[in-house]
């Protein structure tokens, strides 16, 4: 499992999970996690979630765990081409950028 | 005056929406880049040092902050309406002002509370935060509101009762800093629900049994099949959508779910003791604030309820607390009991 400060390369064959969670209330059909095949993704979209992935991860460099309630998370997970996860990390909504919650939008549910 | 500084995390500019500002045929998808990348370009700056402004001096008056983050994610954004100014104009502006206002009155004039510390602590708040931001949350010194998306979600301060929830956050992170996942979580989220559906019956002068025990009604659009985000009376009827799910609440301890969503289940086993004390105010009848409101607000100022405080613990305490403030043969005492028995939280 790759450091949560350094997502791994994606390749054609990655798949990104995202799940978003917490926030006012728990809505079960928007908590459900998504995916994001990197197969169908062009070069410069994947180019695009892996910088997304850096620049998020980068945000939660150090960061201790925030104070309040009714926040929302983002759960990010990456698997290479056997299916395993390698690489996880949950971050705070504030810390990600609206591209990436824009991917989330976006991405299949599961 | 109290002045906290607090970092913040940094966020940067995504190219790829450029792109899809230039290919995007729809007029909603390039306002939404836009905003998002004339936010990305403002988000650097939120490493500044925050500061609290000014708290109120004089108790029994309230010391209010609304912000506008005018849809972008920088707390707390330009104030547009301090204490004693007149109406904005701005629904979300106005309803949020008003809202702290009715919350505040709660804790003062039926709890003798002043605001959020008990020392006059500023309500801080931001409205218009983010762009089509369907949520509300409290960020350890201040309350932010989402306009939603208008889609599912309509402004998050169009029910007091979610204002009201927030702050109550504030005030429950002040006394008992119930740690925020599991039981205690769980606890956390529904003293936040008590003192929000609390604070809208105090403002319309509801009794029990006219009040709708509802969290957020007026919440959802038209297009989602509910009526709130959560029903204190019946956890678990609040909605049932296709793209929501449906209302994960429980109402008993035969149905507690273990999770590890949701910070191990915090909005979803909120039903076990929301509904405990909507049984108990239901069935001493009256105006909640006058009967079982003060029980639970005892409760929450406990020194003996512990941050990592559960259910079992927690009752006990209310029917303690319920014995020192009406007696031990006391109707309360004999109401709380039996709710939490309803609930199977007590044998």
């Amino acid at each position: 499992m790759s450091d949560a400060s350094h997502p791994p390369r994606l390749t054609s064959a990655s798949v990104l999970r995202l799940k978003r969670e917490g926030g006012l209330a728990h809505f079960p059909g928007l908590a459900r996690p998504r995916r994001l095949d990197c197969a169908r993704c062009s070069e410069s979209q994947r180019a695009e979630l892996q910088r997304l992935l850096e620049l998020v991860a980068e945000s939660c460099r150090g960061d201790a765990e925030p104070a309040g309630a009714d926040r929302r998370w983002l759960q990010l997970s990456v698997e290479d081409d056997s299916g395993c996860e390698i690489w996880k990390l949950c971050a705070v909504e504030e810390s990600v950028p609206v591209a990436l919650l824009e991917w989330w939008r976006r991405a299949d549910s599961e | 005056m109290t002045r906290f500084a607090i970092a913040r995390p940094q966020a940067f500019l995504p190219p790829y929406l450029l792109e899809r500002i230039a290919g995007s045929a729809s007029p909603r998808l390039r306002d939404r880049a836009r905003r998002t990348l004339h936010e990305d370009a403002h988000f650097r700056a939120r490493a500044a040092a925050l500061t609290l402004p000014a708290g109120s001096a004089e108790r029994g008056r309230s010391a209010r902050y609304v912000h506008d983050a005018r849809h972008l994610r920088t707390l707390p954004g330009e104030l547009v309406r301090s204490e004693g100014d007149a109406d904005s104009g701005d629904p979300a502006v106005d309803e949020a002002y008003h809202g702290l206002g009715d919350t505040y009155r709660l804790f003062w004039e039926v709890f003798q509370r002043h605001s959020l510390d008990d020392r006059g602590m500023p309500l801080m708040a931001t409205v218009h935060y983010g762009q089509d931001y369907e949520n509300a949350f409290w960020d350890g010194r201040q309350m932010v509101f989402g306009d939603g998306d208008g889609e599912l979600f309509n402004r998050f301060t169009i029910a007091v009762d979610i204002v009201a929830h927030e702050l109550a956050h504030g005030v429950i992170e002040h006394e008992a800093a119930l740690v925020y996942a599991y039981q205690a979580g769980a606890l956390n989220e529904s003293l936040a629900d008590v003192f929000g559906s609390l604070a809208k019956q105090y403002r319309d002068r509801q009794s029990a049994e006219e009040a709708d025990w509802l969290i957020g009604a007026g919440l959802f659009t038209d297009r989602v099949a509910g009526h709130a985000l959560r029903s204190m009376a019946e956890p678990g009827t609040a909605y049932d959508d296709p793209l929501l799910g449906r209302d994960p609440q429980p109402g008993h301890m035969n149905d507690f779910v273990e999770t590890q969503d949701d910070h191990g289940g915090v909005h979803i086993n909120s039903g076990i003791p929301n509904r405990a004390y909507h049984h108990a105010a239901v069935s001493l009848g009256g105006y909640a604030w006058e009967s079982v409101g003060p029980v639970w607000y005892d409760t929450l100022i406990d020194p003996r309820l512990a941050s990592d405080c559960e259910f079992i613990a927690f009752a006990e305490l209310t029917i303690d607390n319920a014995s020192r403030r009406f007696g031990s043969s006391s109707r309360e005492v004999a109401a709380v009991h039996e709710a939490w028995r309803g609930v199977g939280v007590l044998p």
